[in-house]
């Protein structure tokens, strides 16, 4: 057997069974994390329907849709399709698997986007979802129920009824820093203005509002864009073009 | 493993009581069955990189290399999720956290996804209406969002690799502005749908936006990538510390 038969058939096999194996598992987890909210729906005895899901699923749609599809098409040229299946299954794609991969590729010497590349980032993202779920589970499993079992009963009150305003006002932030688009920051601010305060005088437009927020903002944000530099295609699989923080 | 909580109320729709169903047996198993399907993945993958390793001229050590280089280059990012994570586990309970916002989400989008699906059902995140039936609501409505994200994943990663061209086509442009624009519109408008609330909602949320700031302005100017990383989960502590100070004043 000739040596450019055998790499041929060497690298076959590994996309196969990552391929092959990536899906399955990937299937393994759309199953399990599907499972828990089904119990609560038809088994727990709560008061559930399956109308008012699809009623949130669909303007949780028109909020996200957009983002569901673009952020495979995004990270696809840097991950490589063996790595897609362990990525959108361990999560935290930007601020943590693709630096574990750059790092890990810069150690031994190889560049992103060969072969001896590709097989160095998905052993590191392996790497990574070890300290990742061992981290998970110690301290957010073990430690994190106990904390909770001890704090007292007014503090978790008042985490439950502020959380909505303190998560949110410190990731709009994050993500103007990490868009950089100062001028869609802007808009998305006067429009959130606007439907608030028309919510405030009208208060069912409330069931629509962040879906009305989001699909204005990011027609008004494409329509105002600044053609000189959005206009021609960019190299978005350049390092400097990724989003910075954990964005989505 | 004990599960006090789930063993000692019966749901009941209307109970504000969230985290007797939110840390039921059910709960903990599915999030424990995901935690399994990545090991027995990462278990898989590493198999068949060894294999195909000697092949591309690729040495076991590089592999290890590569291995450890990535476990060590994650304990700081996975710390810090871990922080956001805990100081969510009142809100969504141990096994939806650890699943949703450790591993397939991210806190920002599930918050997010929670509030939008409450309000679709006329609800509140984490307020008086927040009931047992409003979080299996929430659970429900984050599941089904991060699902799609997954499906998607399954859909295009085989179209990809046969370098399908209508997909690679999609304007750039478009894919720069649209889908941020998107995001920071939904973070905007449900962050400051909270302020008529109550002045307590103004200092969670005006606070938590300072100390994002500051923090982002401190790691810019000291050039030191790891504030950025830890900066998420400072602002929600600091500022739900100041939050309840306020309520009790």
């Amino acid at each position: 057997m000739s040596k450019a038969t055998e790499l041929h058939e060497a690298l076959g096999a590994f996309d196969k069974t990552t391929s092959r194996w990536g899906r399955i598992t990937m299937i393994m987890g759309l199953f399990f994390s599907l499972a828990a909210p089904a119990y609560l729906v038809f088994f727990a005895g709560l008061d559930i329907e399956v109308a008012g899901i699809l009623t949130a699923f669909g303007a949780l749609a028109a909020v996200f849709g957009v983002i569901w599809i673009v952020e495979p098409l995004t990270y696809f040229p840097i991950l490589g399709a063996s790595s897609m299946y362990q990525a959108f299954m361990i999560g935290n794609i930007s601020n943590k698997l693709l630096p574990a991969a750059m790092i890990a590729q810069a150690t031994i010497g190889v560049k992103p986007g060969t072969r001896k590349g590709e097989l160095a980032s998905v052993a590191a993202i392996c790497g990574a979802a070890t300290v990742h779920l061992t981290s998970l589970f110690i301290f957010v499993g073990l430690l994190g129920t106990w904390l909770v079992s001890v704090i007292p009963g007014d503090m978790i009150q008042t985490v439950q009824f502020y959380i909505l305003p303190t998560v949110m006002g410190a990731v709009v932030v994050q993500a103007i820093v990490s868009q950089k688009a100062p001028r869609s920051a802007v808009i998305a601010l006067v429009v959130s203005v606007v439907v608030v305060f028309i919510v405030q005088l009208y208060k069912p437009f409330g069931l629509f509002s962040t879906a009305v927020a989001v699909i204005s903002t990011a027609a008004l944000a494409w329509v105002l864009r600044d053609r000189r530099t959005l206009g021609s295609p960019e190299d978005t699989t350049a390092e400097s073009e990724l989003p910075e923080g954990p964005v989505y | 493993m004990n599960f006090p909580a789930a063993v000692r109320t019966a749901a009941d729709s209307n109970s504000t009581d969230i985290l007797a169903v939110a840390n039921s047996p059910v709960l903990w198993a599915c999030a424990i069955g995901v935690f399994l399907v990545i090991v027995v993945q990462s278990v898989i993958y590493m198999k068949a990189a060894r294999i195909a390793a000697p092949h591309i001229g690729m040495s076991q050590a590089e592999l290890k290399t590569s291995f450890r280089a990535g476990a060590i280059s994650a304990l700081g990012p996975s710390l810090a999720v871990v922080m956001v994570a805990v100081a969510l586990l009142t809100v969504f309970g141990t096994p939806a956290v650890l699943v949703r916002i450790g591993l397939i989400g991210s806190v920002s989008y599930e918050t997010a996804a929670a509030a939008i699906a409450a309000n679709s059902a006329g609800a509140e995140l984490g307020g008086p209406t927040y009931t047992q039936a409003v979080f299996g609501l929430a659970l429900a409505a984050m599941s089904l969002g991060g699902a799609m994200w997954m499906i998607a994943t399954l859909i295009l990663t085989p179209l990809l690799k046969k370098g399908d061209s209508a997909l690679r086509k999609v304007n750039p442009a478009i894919m720069m502005v649209v889908p941020g624009a998107a995001m920071v519109a939904a973070f905007m408008v449900l962050g400051i749908g909270e302020l008529p609330k109550s002045w307590i909602h103004v200092v969670a949320f005006v606070s938590s936006a300072a100390i994002m700031t500051v923090l982002m302005v401190i790691a810019k100017k000291v050039n030191r990538p790891w504030i950025k990383e830890w900066a998420l989960g400072i602002a929600i502590i600091l500022s739900l510390s100041i939050t309840y100070a306020a309520t009790r004043l």
